[in-house]
């Protein structure tokens, strides 16, 4: 049976932690005294854990603050700018390339708290403080008949300010766009501590900050546009012998005219490691399974989708299962969701890529990640929003037995696979601290030297995320 | 995650420790599963943060009492273990970690007492039946009493019922089927007889001889969880010399925690002589439900008579039911058995109702916060009936329900199976 999930904003009105005894540094003593204990954690086994997100361990902040507005956001970042520590943002820190994990000691500011929501149906949109839980938008929503459609495998427990930050995508990318296509404002505290409103107008400001993984401001609060859901929707798996096959079945059937709402895959290894977890009955046996609804407000048409999408996979030497009932189509996509987690089953730590290639050259990257992979000796495996061309390569280790650098070294082939077949580094997870090193190869030195004039001018300090997204210059 | 616990140090259950920390991705998908995350919203409270916290002290890069009241705000209600991709050993980590540190822990002589008092009160079914009879007495003074005095007496149901005695041995009514062993459980016999009276006759009915085995106590959970692993070991040592797997084609415990515990043996045991025996006793243990589900999927359950009305029943997942043991579609199976009958879900059906062993004694306020959003929940539903399979969950649900102004009845699961027997529901 598919375990159900129940998704919680905290925030209730209990009694909420504080520190207890004395702040352990300058610091997290300033800040409790100009935001109270409750608002502050200084004490080692508190700021411990706030040093970690989904890939990664990063350094042990100085003090943490769990601020309930944007006036708070504001006293913490001029209190670290006076003591000339660096900040840090945190929603949920369920995000896959270190952007949350400090590479310094400073202050982690962590939006938990922040999770106020309004939803304006009139206006078909949600204005949600950065705290918000991804799915809480959705589901506030729905009884006006709306939606919030980016949906990153993380839905149950990351936040908005954290999607933000790291443009996060999800299965309905591929029809639907990423978290930054369905921003209409933007609330934000700069490096200095003032508060900025932004629009999509004039220089689109908004969309800088989308993506900058904390270094450029701190997003509070963003305004979203909301969509009605399509009213059909319908799930076909089809599963494949090899990963090229279901690569081509992809490009031939989106050739063939197909705007599926999801296309999405997963290798054999991710594949049996989600049903390890889930039971689902999935085929154990195949190289590559391929997921995918075809969504509208026509049902014709949804199953006309349906149908190409069939046949292309039928012609690529596919094996297609239609989904019966909902419930098969969300525990297949509940599987689909599982598959980054699950990977742990496997090995204990991974290297993660987020790639994205034109879907025209699918089938010759996948197959040369795969045989990338098989020569290394490590166990590579490939998942991913394949309709966009996204594809999460994951290299899984064991840290006592196998070598970083080996590792390193891999990923580095792969990420070149990537940039000659015309593709980029980061579809949605950012670029952090894991792909931070192979930036020089994917952006040419000119445009990389715009991207530092940028920062610079936003964040002159470089207080904000230090060591993040851009390399160091030369 | 990667770690430096030193395994070798700690014996057998470092292994295990470090066998689950070494499984933690840290990917956050178990916080929207945690109900102290849920309600208190930080890192340090939420599975992931104590496995950190745990591999830290391990390490030995935190001392212990910074870590430790985190640590004791977890229920232990493993909502995390359903929740976790990766598949981390979260309960054998938690278990294993109080048994681990309780003996380094700094209590006061006046803690201790307490929690002494309660591990020799709690098993003890004619002692609790005595404390439980004074404590109905203390019941009016307890505005005026301390918030630990307090919330033991809030618990206690209006009335507490007579002891009833346990038969060694129910003979099977009609066509003889099975024997199994029954496990009569420690609070429930005092607090609600009923539970195992209502057991014995359903199990009969069904054509099963039900042995008492005299030789059992505890089960030892309550031990376990609270970390006097030395008191739990002699527990589970005791039960393994009185039940003997091969006698019976079932272990039965009609208490969700006691079940989850009987089924945790091997894990206690891991890497001592007595592990593989843990483990055949083990494989025997069901819960009450999942046992009469089996019958019921065979075709072999004696039908119920029709409800007198429609009943709506809304069940209640025991944590130590659903997510320690995995036990979701047997009960409501049963109840959907009873013609008459529709099972309703609970919003955040998956949430802690706060009761967990000893957690209202030791967390009340965190324990209330979660019985009050869960008797909201369930009575946003509008049942005739509430069932559940869990002595903790049921004292705890009853007297928040009531609370709230409804006298909606409380049952177990395997109350309203046999009041459907008799025609009484």
């Amino acid at each position: 049976m598919t375990p159900r999930k129940t998704a919680l904003s905290p925030g209730s009105p209990a009694p909420k932690p504080r520190s207890n005894g004395k702040p352990d540094n300058a610091l997290a003593a300033e800040l409790t005294r100009l935001l109270g204990p409750q608002k502050v954690l200084s004490n080692l086994s508190e700021r411990l854990n706030y040093r970690y997100d989904a890939i990664q361990f990063g350094a042990t902040p100085l003090a943490v603050v769990l601020p309930e507005s944007t006036a708070d956001v504001v006293t913490a970042v001029r209190a670290a700018r006076a003591a000339g520590v660096p900040v840090v943002g945190r929603g949920a820190a369920s995000g896959l390339s270190g952007g949350a994990a400090p590479a310094l000691p400073g202050l982690v500011i962590s939006f938990t708290r922040m999770t106020r929501l309004d939803i304006f149906p009139e206006r078909r949109e949600a204005r949600a403080q950065a705290g918000v839980v991804t799915l809480a938008v959705t589901d506030k929503a729905r009884p006006f008949g709306l939606i919030y459609p980016p949906d990153p495998a993380s839905f149950r427990t990351s936040t908005i300010g954290g999607n933000l930050g790291e443009n996060a995508g999800g299965p309905l990318c591929f029809k639907y766009g990423v978290s930054g296509d369905y921003v209409r404002g933007l609330e934000f505290v700069d490096a200095e501590g003032e508060v900025h409103e932004l629009g999509r107008d004039a220089y689109d400001l908004a969309g800088l900050l989308i993506g900058s993984e904390g270094t450029l401001g701190l997003i509070t609060e963003a305004t979203l546009r909301l969509t009605p859901p399509p009213r059909f929707t319908r799930t076909l798996m089809a599963s494949f012998a090899e990963v090229g096959a279901c690569a081509e079945a992809v490009s031939a059937a989106i050739a063939a005219g197909a705007v599926p709402g999801k296309l999405e895959f997963m290798d054999q290894a991710c594949t049996n490691a989600v049903e390890d977890y889930l039971h689902l009955g999935l085929p154990r046996e195949a190289g590559a399974v391929l997921l995918v609804d075809t969504d509208g407000d026509d049902l014709d048409t949804v199953e006309e989708e349906r149908a190409l999408v069939e046949a292309a996979c039928l012609a690529a030497g596919g094996t297609v299962r239609r989904a019966a009932s909902d419930a098969e189509s969300a525990a297949l996509w509940q599987a689909r969701r599982s598959v980054s987690p699950a990977l742990g089953r496997i090995r204990p730590q991974r290297m993660n890529e987020d790639i994205v290639v034109p879907r025209s050259v699918l089938p010759d990257v996948v197959r040369e990640i795969r045989a990338l992979g098989d020569a290394s000796g490590f166990h590579v495996v490939q998942f991913g929003h394949i309709g966009d061309g996204n594809l999460h390569p994951n290299i899984l280790f064991d840290p006592r037995r196998e070598s970083p650098e080996a590792v390193h070294d891999l990923a580095h082939r792969i990420a070149l696979v990537a940039i000659r077949h015309g593709g980029v580094l980061s579809g949605e997870h950012g670029i952090g601290t894991m792909k931070r090193p192979f930036m020089r190869e994917a952006v040419d030195p000119v445009t990389l030297s715009a991207l530092w004039d940028v920062k610079r001018a936003l964040d002159p300090a470089g207080a904000l995320n230090p060591g993040k997204v851009l390399p160091e210059e030369e | 995650m990667n770690n430096d616990i030193p395994v070798q140090d700690i014996g057998p259950q470092g292994e295990v420790m470090a066998h689950a920390v070494d499984a933690c991705v840290h990917c956050g998908f178990c916080l929207p599963a945690c109900p102290t995350y849920a309600v208190l919203g930080d890192e340090m409270d939420s599975p992931r943060g104590r496995i950190v916290l745990m591999k830290e002290v391990l390490e030995g890069a935190l001392p212990l009492a910074d870590a430790a009241p985190h640590l004791d705000r977890c229920l232990g209600c493993q909502a995390c273990v359903t929740a976790c991709p990766s598949g981390v050993p979260y309960g054998e980590l938690i278990t294993s970690f109080r048994g681990w540190s309780e003996p380094q822990r700094e209590r006061s002589p006046l803690a201790r007492a307490g929690r002494a008092a309660i591990l020799k009160i709690l098993p003890a079914p004619r002692v609790f039946s005595l404390a439980a009879r004074a404590g109905q007495y203390a019941k009016p003074l307890a505005p005026l009493l301390p918030a630990a005095l307090r919330a033991p007496l809030d618990l206690l149901p209006e009335h507490v019922p007579a002891m009833q005695p346990n038969p060694e041995v129910t003979p099977a009514r009609g066509k003889r089927r099975g024997r199994v062993a029954f496990l009569a459980g420690c609070a429930q016999q005092a607090l609600t007889p009923n539970f195992n009276a209502a057991t014995l006759r359903v199990l009969a009915r069904n054509g099963i001889e039900v042995v008492i085995p005299e030789g059992q106590g505890c089960c030892g959970a309550a031990a376990l969880h609270t970390g006097a692993r030395e008191e739990a070991l002699r527990l589970v040592r005791q039960n393994l010399a009185a039940f003997n797997p091969d006698d019976y084609d079932a272990i039965l415990s009609n208490a969700a925690g006691c079940g989850a515990g009987l089924k945790e043996y091997p894990v206690v045991l891991h890497g001592l002589p007595d592990e593989a025996q843990a483990r055949a006793f083990a494989a025997k243990v069901q819960d009450i439900s999942e046992f009469l589900a089996g019958l019921l999927r065979e075709g072999e359950l004696e039908p119920c008579l029709p409800t007198a009305r429609p009943l709506t029943i809304a069940y209640h997942d025991a944590c130590h039911l659903a997510h320690a043991q995995g036990v979701r579609a047997a009960p409501r199976e049963l109840l959907r058995a009873i013609p008459g009958v529709t099972v309703l879900e609970v919003p955040e059906g998956d949430l802690c109702c706060g009761s967990a062993g000893t957690y209202n004694l030791e967390q009340p306020e965190l324990a209330n916060e979660l019985g009050v959003r869960k008797a909201r929940n369930i009575l946003s539903t509008t049942p005739d009936l509430i069932a559940s399979g869990n002595i903790g969950c049921h004292t705890q649900i009853q007297s928040h329900v009531r609370r709230q102004g409804s006298r909606v009845p409380v049952l177990h699961t395997v109350e309203v199976l046999d009041l459907a027997y008799r025609g009484e529901l």
